[in-house]
């Protein structure tokens, strides 16, 4: 186009081009910090949204408040049929109530026996959650508890009934949890009752996939997941949801936790499990000096 | 001092900072969790895109790096990877666009979508090429798809609500150019 171009233009363009440059140098730069240093990255991405999304917080919560209203108006016109099949629900939760309470107490009664002593540093902090990643392809949400609560990194979270995600990136008042479908969560679990241990992995769909299992034929959909503990990062016996079988014929894992509406999570304060690095002491216990035992006697 | 020219250039870089707010606040909001099937277009992306094709002299490149790279930080990508695709193709366009002015929409709309294509191709080829956890790559296409099929309602959206137009001929901007 005949585009009469104005004589500054002679000299504004190169320093247009020098500052664009440098802009590109500086995105690049920034890409290979985050891939070169990528716990450091995060920690400043996690302090950045930190600072950043809390102060939204004010908008969040009624907006989000006004939507879980619009949701619940439109729930309103399915009132009936909601109503049908909440009474036919009912009539099953009422069988399943008797099955539970006769469980409960035989297993209260074999516990007794087996004088088990369930795991008491399974304490759990409550969060509400803030945000979600807001990138279709990240599965996470921003709980509105953080390092000052004492959360750390690579706690489970759950919302009460199944596994929702695991603790990655602590700000001061917010923690992103991973949730099991992104496609970077991996834990270990275990398929009840066949006792398969494999790795649940996201694929970034609502079913995660089952991977690295070693007999497949023995899992059927239906099964029951809990999480393993396996490699003593992840708390083991959480209740992570049922084997099924996806349209790929791969099998895959419906989530226990309802992932549609997380409002609180609970996360679990879980302890490093406590290593033996010193074989000789469990063969043969090391006796205590003598002193110490005369002064307890 | 502020003349009527550049006041009406800051108010227009005032309310791309503000949409872009108001696009991350709205895509933090946490609705769709766990519902993957259909990502949403990249609006930021494309707004860029748009008000560039127009008025490039309302959108100065250091605002767009700056909005993008704050939402790589935030969406949690790979942070700077897809700041520096978005300078890329929008320099691109800059360049083109005083030769486009006169071109109709569809050719401009064919333009866009290869940058995007580009842009999506490069992405996943660096992050192959660093050995980052991608995503679905199909996924990340469908994206891409979206955002072109949703490229003429942000240019409508932004010639008709923000009155972001083209010049027409015998304009000046902020320097005296003429157009």
């Amino acid at each position: 186009m005949a585009r009469d171009r104005g004589n500054s233009d002679d000299y504004t363009r190169p320093v247009r081009r020098i500052l664009i440059g440098g802009l590109v140098v500086l995105c690049l730069a920034t890409f290979l910090f985050w891939r070169i240093d990528s716990p450091r990255a995060e920690r400043f991405r996690a302090q950045i949204v930190d600072a950043v999304v809390p102060s939204f917080d004010w908008a969040l919560v009624p907006v989000t408040k006004v939507a879980g209203m619009i949701e619940d108006f439109q729930s309103y016109t399915r009132i009936y049929e909601q109503n049908q099949e909440l009474r036919r629900e009912l009539q099953q939760m009422k069988a399943w109530k008797e099955a539970a309470l006769q469980l409960e107490q035989e297993n209260a009664k074999l516990l007794d026996l087996n004088k088990v002593r369930l795991d008491p540093a399974l304490t759990f902090i409550t969060g509400v959650v803030l945000a979600d990643s807001g990138s279709p392809f990240r599965q996470s949400v921003l709980l509105n508890v953080g390092g000052r609560d004492g959360i750390q990194n690579g706690w489970a979270t759950t919302d009460g009934l199944g596994l929702v995600g695991r603790v990655s990136g602590v700000g001061e008042t917010s923690a992103r949890v991973i949730l099991l479908n992104d496609t970077n969560s991996r834990i270990p679990v275990t398929i009840q009752p066949s006792g398969q241990r494999s790795i649940l992995a996201g694929d970034n769909s609502p079913l995660p996939l089952l991977d690295f299992l070693e007999a497949p034929e023995t899992v059927r959909p239906g099964d029951r997941v809990i999480s393993s503990g396996d490699g003593g990062v992840f708390p083991a016996g959480q209740l992570v949801g049922q084997v099924v079988l996806g349209t790929d014929r791969l099998l895959r894992v419906r989530l226990a936790a309802d992932y549609e509406r997380l409002e609180f999570l609970r996360v679990l304060r879980s302890h490093p499990g406590e290593g033996i690095t010193d074989p000789g002491s469990l063969v043969a216990p090391v006796r205590a000096p003598v002193p110490a035992e005369g002064s307890n006697g | 001092m502020v003349d009527p020219v550049s006041r009406q250039q800051w108010s227009f870089r005032a309310l791309f900072v503000a949409l872009a707010l108001a696009v991350v606040f709205v895509q933090v909001l946490p609705f769709r969790i766990g519902d993957s099937r259909w990502p949403g277009p990249d609006l930021l992306t494309l707004l860029a895109f748009s008000w560039v094709m127009r008025r490039p002299d309302y959108i100065p490149a250091i605002l767009v790096v700056t909005v993008t790279l704050f939402t790589d930080i935030l969406f949690m990508r790979p942070i700077g990877l897809w700041a520096v695709l978005v300078l890329l193709g929008f320099e691109f366009l800059r360049r083109r666009q005083p030769f486009s002015r006169d071109l109709p929409f569809l050719v401009e709309w064919m333009m866009v979508a290869a940058v995007l294509l580009g842009m999506t191709l490069t992405n996943a080829l660096v992050l192959a090429i660093f050995l980052v956890e991608q995503p679905v790559i199909g996924l990340a296409f469908l994206q891409m798809i979206i955002s072109i099929l949703s490229y003429p309602v942000v240019v409508a959206l932004s010639r008709f609500a923000f009155g972001v137009r083209k010049m027409a001929p015998g304009e000046w901007d902020a320097l005296g150019h003429r157009i």
